[in-house]
């Protein structure tokens, strides 16, 4: 004769296994079908200075994301997150207006990342970068 | 707790699960005698349940392009977490499956459940055989390996023999003269569109077809029902005083179930390349044949028939009409006795089957 306690007790013991053998399946589902680490967190990008055309814009990947190198009409160079901080569109380097535009939204950076015009809430993120011997490092 | 009551009630008002589940499952009646080779039917649906969610998630990593195909398969193998789990749990189990389909044809056969009125579900089951060792076929070659290439150059080449339109059908499943680029874009929409699909409504018509006339009564162990069909009109084969479905038979399910899952993973976690020969792991180069080629385990005696017959469009037609002689046994042997002791002829035929069968498959091995 079955007392309901022992019942119960195998009751939670199965829900137990079941719940440890669901576990034991989603685990490595979940890692697999999770987005492949990158392992490029602290990545440095390095380029020749002469990939940057005289006031023009070179844009590479960085760190997972998009990053923009240009140099100003008066030689100066400047990096910054090419991701518009409005809604994430990429921006174009406007070589005539020396400008950046967003044509998602028509937002306008300056140079230096400042916005001009547009929605767009906050300026362009700056990167840090180094020059030596004329090759450029970003990060 | 409450909160879940309630929503059974309110459900269970709207849907009558509780009708269904009474009609379906602790009302369905099953044989007193049943065995445990009945169950054989339930561990196939789960690995086919296996093989569809491992494909699905095999195809978020797989790349259908002969340049990159293998290396797509490497890098599931070797970069992706648990990828190695998900492809070797698709690999091993679609052996696995053509090896569990055996065994439930054979206990199918032994049994003499095929026997009137289960013909359709011989049929249905017969077709499904087909379906399978096509899909593993065709499954073989995505991997883009030399062995899925030359496998799959030998297995279309038997096409070759038919007369008159040999040529064209081997050209028309290869997409082109030899096995290419091509060949993989055809069978990859084979394999995980056309046949999982087939796969599925038949044995939605399988199971359909069962649950309508009825589980058959085993030959063996104590007799309290009769095969009283009469084949006037339909009827469904009641089983008085025999077991529920549920929960009783599902236990036996369950319990199969999980001694086929010991063994399935036992296998791909203790050597999982079980059914690889080397020349899995090398990729596909048209130019260069590796030496001894052979096909997977299961078309192993296959391979031996066509070396046996001097002719290759003999070899094929003996295949084809054991095949078809297979496939019509419900509509030749139509007696009613179904005890394998009292159907000695048919025990003979029985056992000298699987004993020429294996021999092939042996011989074809070291051959
Ligand atoms: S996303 Fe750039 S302006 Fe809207």
């Amino acid at each position: 004769m079955q007392t309901p306690t022992r019942r119960t007790f195998l009751g939670i013991c199965l829900g137990g296994l079941a719940a440890a053998g669901a576990v034991a399946a989603a685990y490595p589902l979940l890692s697999y079908l999770a987005p492949p680490s990158t392992g490029s967190e602290g990545a440095k990008v390095s380029f020749p200075e002469t990939d940057i055309p005289p006031d023009g814009a070179k844009f590479f990947d960085y760190r997972g994301s998009t990053g923009v190198v240009i140099r100003t009409r008066q030689g100066q160079l400047l990096a910054l997150s090419a991701i518009c901080t409005h809604l994430g569109c990429i921006v174009q380097w406007e070589k005539e207006k020396q400008d950046f535009l967003c044509p998602c939204h028509a937002g306008r950076y300056s140079p230096e990342g400042t916005v001009i015009a547009g929605p767009p809430p906050r300026p362009l993120a700056k990167l840090p970068f180094v020059v030596v011997n004329g090759v450029i490092t970003v990060g | 707790m409450t909160i879940i009551r309630a929503i059974r009630r309110w459900l269970e008002v709207r849907l009558g699960i509780d009708e269904l589940v009474e009609k379906q499952l602790t009302g369905y009646l099953l044989p007193r005698n049943i065995n445990a080779w009945y169950s054989l039917g339930s561990v196939l649906l789960v690995i086919f349940g296996i093989q569809v969610a491992t494909g699905i998630l095999l195809l978020v990593y797989y790349v259908p392009d002969a340049q990159k195909a293998f290396s797509s398969v490497s890098q599931i193998m070797n970069d992706v977490p648990f990828g190695w789990l998900i492809r070797m749990s698709h690999a091993v189990g679609s052996n696995m499956m053509v090896a569990v389909l055996l065994l439930h044809m054979l206990s199918t056969l032994f049994m003499g459940s095929y026997k009137s009125p289960r013909e359709l579900n011989w049929l249905t089951g017969f077709i499904l055989f087909n379906l399978v060792l096509a899909i593993s076929l065709t499954g073989y070659l995505l991997p883009w390996s030399q062995l899925s290439f030359w496998a799959t150059t030998v297995a279309t080449n038997s096409a070759g023999a038919i007369p008159v339109i040999g040529t064209y059908l081997t050209e028309f499943l290869r997409g082109g003269k030899l096995v290419g680029p091509a060949t993989l874009g055809r069978f990859f929409a084979v394999h995980v569109a056309l046949l999982p699909v087939a796969i599925a409504l038949l044995v939605g018509a399988h199971l359909f077809i069962l649950e309508r006339i009825g589980v058959s009564t085993p030959p063996f162990g104590l007799k309290e029902t009769t095969n009283t069909w009469q084949g006037d009109r339909f009827r469904y084969e009641g089983h008085p005083g025999g077991i529920p479905f549920f929960p009783n038979y599902l236990l036996q399910d369950a319990t199969t179930i999980m001694i086929y899952l010991a063994v399935f993973f036992a296998v791909v976690f203790f050597d999982p390349y079980l059914f690889f020969p080397p020349t899995a792991f090398v990729p596909a180069d048209p130019y260069r044949t590796p030496a001894h080629i052979k096909p997977e385990w299961y078309f192993l005696a296959n391979y031996q028939t066509l070396k046996v017959f001097p002719n290759e469009l003999l070899g094929l037609m003996v295949q084809g009409a054991a095949m078809t002689f297979l496939a019509l046994l419900p509509f030749i042997d139509r007696g009613r006795e179904r005890h394998p002791l009292k159907r000695p002829a048919f025990l003979v035929c029985f056992i000298g089957g699987i004993i020429l069968y294996l021999a092939m498959m042996i011989w074809g091995h070291y051959s």
